[in-house]
C-alpha cells in the first residue's frame, strides 16, 4: 500500500509501505543516525527514541543534524 | 592571563571560532587547532537526504571543544527557541548562541524577539550567549533575565569591517556583569586586539578565518592578537599626551648650541 511522508519539507510517497519506524527510515536513506536529530509533526524526537517511534502516512518528519556556522 | 569563566566553565581562550564557509572540514580542524580556540560554534541544518555527506562534527574533537550550536536562520524568538531544543537533543548540551536575524541582507539581529527568546531559554535550562547589536540597554537586559554572556556586534556578520560600533561596546563593557564577547565583523587580528584592549572579556571570528588565504595562520595571528589585546588590558597602557614626549635623553646631542 502506499504512502506518504513530508521529509525535511519534500513529499516522499512509498509505494511498498512506509518504513515502520524512524530508525528504518534512515536506514533506508542511507542516513547515519548518530548524529542527527528528528522533529516529527513539531515534536522532536531524540535519537535513543528513533527505534520505538513508529511511522505513519502523512507525517511531517524533519531531519536535522550539524553544519558549519558561525 | 586571566581565564575567561561563562556559566562556571572556565577558558583559557578567549578567541571563540565559527566554523561555517571553510573550504574542507580537515582544514577547519587545523584551523581551529592554530586558533587554540576552546569554543567552537555551530549550526542546525537539514540534513540532505539525496546527498548523504560526512557529520562536520565527527571533526570537532568535543573533548578540547566547548560545542556553541547557533540558532542562524532564526526569524523571531519561537523559531530560535525551537532551534535551540533541536540542538540540545543534537547535542545532549545545552548552551547556545542566540541569534534571531530577520533580514538576511544586513544579519541584524532583532533585540525584542531575542529578548524573548532568552527568557524562555534560561527559563527551559539553558546557557544562553545572546548575539545583539550593540545596545548597552538591551544587553542590560539580557543580562537580567539570566543570560551567561552578552555578544554584541562590532560590524555586520561577515563584513570584515572591524570595530564600526566602538563607542557603544566600550558602554556595554563599562555596565556589564556577565563577560562581554565582540561578535560579527572582526575582520583583522588588529580588530581583534582593539576589541580585547577595550576590555571586551572574548571576540568571536568565523569568516575573516575561514575565508583568509590560509585560514591556519590567519587563526595563528588571531591567537596572538586576542592574546596580545587582553595582556595589554590587564596590565593598562602608558597614557596618553597631546604633545610629544621624547623617548631618547634630550642632553648630550652631537651639535653645538
Amino acid at each position: 500500500m502506499s504512502a506518504t511522508l513530508k521529509i525535511n519539507g519534500t513529499e516522499k510517497t512509498f509505494d511498498q509501505g512506509l518504513p515502520s519506524t524512524l530508525t528504518e527510515l534512515l536506514a533506508q536513506l542511507e542516513i547515519n543516525a548518530a548524529t542527527v536529530v528528528a522533529e516529527i509533526n513539531g515534536d522532536i524526537v531524540e535519537r535513543k527514541n528513533f527505534a520505538q517511534t513508529e511511522l505513519k502516512d502523512q507525517m511531517a518528519i524533519e531531519l536535522i543534524r550539524f553544519d558549519g556556522g558561525g | 592571563m586571566s581565564a575567561l569563566k561563562i556559566a562556571g566553565k572556565e577558558f583559557d581562550s578567549r578567541l571563540f571560532v565559527g566554523t561555517g564557509k571553510f573550504a574542507s572540514n580537515a582544514l577547519m580542524a587545523r584551523a581551529i587547532a592554530a586558533s587554540g580556540s576552546q569554543m567552537v560554534t555551530v549550526a542546525l541544518r537539514r540534513v540532505d537526504i539525496e546527498n548523504e555527506n560526512d557529520d562536520m562534527l565527527a571533526a570537532i574533537d568535543q573533548t578540547k571543544y566547548q560545542l556553541l550550536p547557533n540558532t542562524s536562520g532564526a526569524r523571531d524568538a519561537a523559531e530560535a527557541v525551537r532551534l535551540s531544543r533541536l540542538a540540545r537533543a543534537a547535542s545532549g548540551i545545552a548552551w547556545v548562541k542566540l541569534e534571531v536575524t530577520p533580514d538576511p541582507y544586513y544579519l541584524l539581529p532583532d533585540g525584542q524577539e531575542t529578548l524573548k527568546a532568552a527568557e524562555i531559554l534560561v527559563k527551559d535550562g539553558f546557557i544562553v550567549l545572546p548575539y545583539i547589536n550593540a545596545d548597552p540597554i538591551l544587553a542590560k537586559k539580557l543580562q537580567d533575565v539570566g543570560c551567561a554572556t552578552v555578544m554584541p556586534l562590532a560590524s555586520p556578520i561577515g563584513s570584515n569591517q572591524g570595530m564600526k560600533t566602538k563607542a557603544s561596546i566600550e558602554i556595554i563593557i563599562e555596565q556589564a556583569t556577565v563577560p562581554v564577547v565582540v561578535d560579527a565583523g572582526l575582520g583583522a587580528p588588529s580588530h581583534a586586539a582593539e576589541a580585547m584592549e577595550m576590555g571586551a572579556d572574548a571576540v568571536l571570528v568565523n569568516t575573516a578565518i575561514a575565508a583568509a588565504n590560509d585560514p591556519v595562520e590567519i587563526a595563528k595571528a588571531f591567537k596572538m592578537a586576542t592574546q596580545a589585546g587582553r595582556i595589554a588590558y590587564e596590565t593598562g597602557l602608558a597614557s596618553k599626551s597631546t604633545t610629544a614626549s621624547a623617548s631618547s635623553p634630550l642632553t648630550g646631542f652631537l651639535r653645538n648650541e
